[in-house]
């Protein structure tokens, strides 16, 4: 178990060899990184069983504050910043670990984030090419990212204090930037890139500011620390719920949550197995597993549970509804990852710690394939307007199964992943909140489903578009990733059940305070199946056989429609308040500094002095006599001065 | 004796004269010479109060003579110096006309 740490080391080491060897080695150095995430993937699995047989006695181990999980930790001192020797509690001096924790959460991130990276970067040999098959001219530095990304994000999981959590953060905003800024030859991704930094930037500040705020009050940054404080009331209510919000924040760009959630769909920018691993298993998750991780402390402020339940809830609604009216088959796909994340943060924030983990790996696995799926369409087509779309299993049949595979599972239809996490995610909210919550979240659920059949059924399903009769179904890299991807997207869910053996179901696995097993509420069960089942017939009705027409409809819900495919005008309001409230007071803001700081404060002073020296010049003649009569002068009228001062 | 005051108006006029040359001549040669007919002013002044300092009490007071013995080391000093400075000028520029020489200044 201790040997994790080379999971993400392993990774990190990839990336210079590629940047700096990378033109002379055969694939551009690609299969660097894919041994490197492979190896990581392989220790996960010896992490994991070590995990497993761990007992409390272990050593390193410890049933965890908080979550009454088991939790191992390892580090090793990174620095050390203060007094020597005194204590840390006062401030006096700061001590700050390479350290890692391992418990069911990092686990199960570690499975996800390895498996899904290590399928996109083999996927990516496939995808990386032009018609011809010639690979990307920049394909080294593709997978240096994908490397340093992976390495990030798993340094992120793996961190046991937040400082480091801070640092693996911010290289997951940096590295996200650069892939999807990959293709930077082009305007479109640049923008989008830096629409991602920056506003995820913005809700990174929170974050800053919330754990400086955290160690302010406990003097530490380690995780196990903090959370003890929380646990033995050292922390006032205040502290801890305005920490929590300033957490969330920073969870909240990462993880695209309203009003934040701008810069997801734009970010399809990038090379669409750059989005399938945005999507499923970095940066997005990192958002939803700081929550998990600061689980001690949200649950601690029940305001702050109310927000992030709200915010999820919010953010899951508007997104499925722009999600069911988008024409861009990445953008519904991102539109359907913002909507899923807000119900992992509207879990959490009821309490369903279980449900929120469980629902964040089912739906990675699936987004990740549906991701992939997406971008064999793209590969083969060169087409992302669905409505070009139809028919296309006929050429891509391969792809077109695995796609419908991936919408099954994240529209909820029974036995597949999405199915029984959605299912926990609706029997924590109807546990924990009002009943709004769990009527808005059945509709979401509804719309959910709704949206995937479209989007499965409009694209391969129904008349085929003639102009795609050449193309072709995807190389076998990209298939037998999807495939592999498509096995964990159907069986998956069945971790939910009662299991025999040591790992007794995922609901003994990961869990908050006490493991259960899974709970089965017969109505929402019913109801969300039912629910599932019949957007997708409707979907097949609507979209494959187009025996129900839409168009009366549509006229009649014209405004309604509007407003939804403007993305309920977020970004109009952005570049509103960009142009209008921010320029304008950075214009100011400039005025001052210039007519005020520069041409005042720093050349007020410098004029002055230059006036004064153009006045003062002329009494330096250059003439010997000049100073001669200048000293005498001096010495006669100190003689008169000295004799009438001692008369 | 003589009394200390002729040596004082004859100290006081050396000095003038002096003064008078350093400001009003041109040659630098002959500002160094006034210089060094100040200097000697202030000698002779020195010295004289210093022999008439010696009648007045049991212990003579040399002083007087000490600094004047200074006064003239280091003005042989200077004159070394200041020919040396004059002659360097007179090699750049041809001329030891200070009022040609009047670039220390903006």
């Amino acid at each position: 178990m201790v040997w994790a740490w080379l999971i993400p080391v392993l990774s990190f080491a990839a990336v210079p060899l590629i940047i700096l060897f990378g033109k002379r080695l055969p694939a551009k150095g690609s299969p660097l990184a894919i041994l490197a995430i492979l190896a990581g993937f392989a220790i996960f699995w010896v992490v994991f069983a070590g995990f497993l047989s761990a007992s409390p006695d272990t050593e390193g181990c410890e049933i965890g504050v908080g979550t009454e999980a088991l939790t191992c930790n390892f580090k090793i001192t990174w620095f050390e910043a203060g007094i020597p020797g005194a204590d840390t509690s006062n401030h006096d001096r700061i001590e700050v670990a390479w350290g890692m924790t391992i418990d069911p959460l990092t686990i199960a991130m570690l499975g996800l984030a390895t498996f899904v990276a290590l399928m996109v970067q083999i996927y990516s040999l496939g995808y990386m090419r032009d018609h011809d098959g010639n690979f990307d001219p920049r394909l080294d530095w593709y997978y240096a990212f994908h490397a340093l990304f992976i390495a990030s994000m798993l340094t992120l999981v793996l961190a046991d204090n937040f400082l480091l959590l801070y640092v693996a953060w911010e290289l997951v905003g940096l590295c996200s930037y650069l892939l999807i800024g990959f293709w930077h030859e082009r305007p479109e991704p640049r923008e989008a890139a830096k629409k991602a930094f920056i506003v995820t930037r913005i809700g990174d500040v929170g974050l800053l500011v919330g754990i400086l705020l955290l160690w302010s009050q406990v003097g530490s940054f380690s995780m196990t620390e903090t959370f003890a404080a929380i646990e033995n009331g050292v922390l006032s209510d205040g502290v801890i719920t305005v920490s929590a919000l300033l957490l969330f924040l920073g969870a909240m760009g990462k993880s695209a949550q309203f009003p934040f959630h701008v810069w997801l769909p734009d970010a399809m920018e990038g090379p669409t197995p750059v989005s399938a691993l945005i999507h499923a298993a970095t940066m997005v998750a990192a958002g939803v597993y700081l929550v998990a991780r600061a689980f001690p402390l949200f649950s601690a402020s029940d305001t702050a549970m109310l927000v992030v339940a709200t915010i999820g809830l919010i953010t899951a609604l508007g997104a499925a509804t722009i999600a069911l009216v988008a024409t861009d088959l990445k953008r519904i796909l991102a539109y359907s990852t913002i909507s899923h994340l807000g119900l992992m943060m509207l879990s959490l924030g009821a309490f369903g710690y279980t449900a929120a983990v469980f629902h964040l790996l089912a739906h990675g696995f699936a987004k990740a394939l549906l991701f992939l799926g997406a971008g064999s369409v793209m590969h083969s087509t060169d087409e992302l307007d669905v409505r070009q779309m139809g028919g296309l299993r006929r050429v891509m049949p391969v792809t077109a199964i695995l796609f419908s595979i991936g919408a099954l599972s994240l529209g909820g239809i029974p036995i597949l992943a999405g199915f029984w996490s959605k299912d926990e995610i609706l029997v924590a909210v109807n546990k924990e909140l009002p009943v709004i919550f769990i009527v808005l979240t059945l509709v979401t659920a509804l719309f959910s489903a709704l949206y995937m059949a479209r989007a499965m059924f409009v694209v391969f399903y129904g008349r085929f578009a003639e102009q795609f009769e050449h193309v072709h179904d995807a190389p076998k890299t990209m298939s037998i990733t999807m495939g592999l991807l498509a096995v964990f997207a159907i069986v998956f869910g069945l971790l939910a059940l009662d299991l025999p053996g040591p790992f007794k179901g995922i609901g003994y696995f990961i869990f908050y305070h006490e493991g259960h097993g899974l709970v089965v509420v017969a109505w929402v069960m019913g109801l969300s199946t039912l629910l599932a089942i019949a957007a997708f017939i409707f979907g097949y009705l609507a979209y494959a056989r187009r025996s129900i027409n839409l168009d009366g409809t549509r006229g009649t819900f014209a405004r309604v429609l509007e407003v939804a495919e403007n993305k309920y005008y977020v970004d109009e309001i952005y570049q509103w308040t960009v142009d209008r409230v921010v320029l304008s007071l950075s214009r100011f803001i400039a005025w001052v500094d210039r007519a005020l700081v520069n041409d005042v404060g720093i050349n007020g002073p410098g004029d002055i002095t230059r006036v004064l020296g153009d006045r003062l010049k002329y009494h330096v003649t250059g003439y010997v006599y000049t100073y001669a009569l200048a000293m005498a002068l001096g010495l006669i009228g100190l003689a008169i001065f000295w004799w009438l001062v001692s008369r | 004796m003589v009394p200390l005051v002729a040596f004082q108006v004859l100290s006081a006029a050396l000095f003038a004269i002096g003064l008078y040359g350093v400001m009003a001549r041109r040659s630098a040669v002959l500002i160094v010479m006034s210089i060094e007919l100040m200097l000697n002013a202030v000698n002779i002044n020195l010295i004289a109060a210093a022999s008439h300092l010696d009648g007045m009490g049991k212990w003579a007071n040399f002083d007087g003579q000490i600094i004047a013995i200074f006064v003239i080391t280091v003005a042989a000093a200077e004159v070394g110096l200041g020919m040396a400075i004059i002659l360097r000028m007179y090699r750049n520029r041809s001329t030891v006309n200070v009022d040609e020489i009047n670039l220390m200044k903006w």
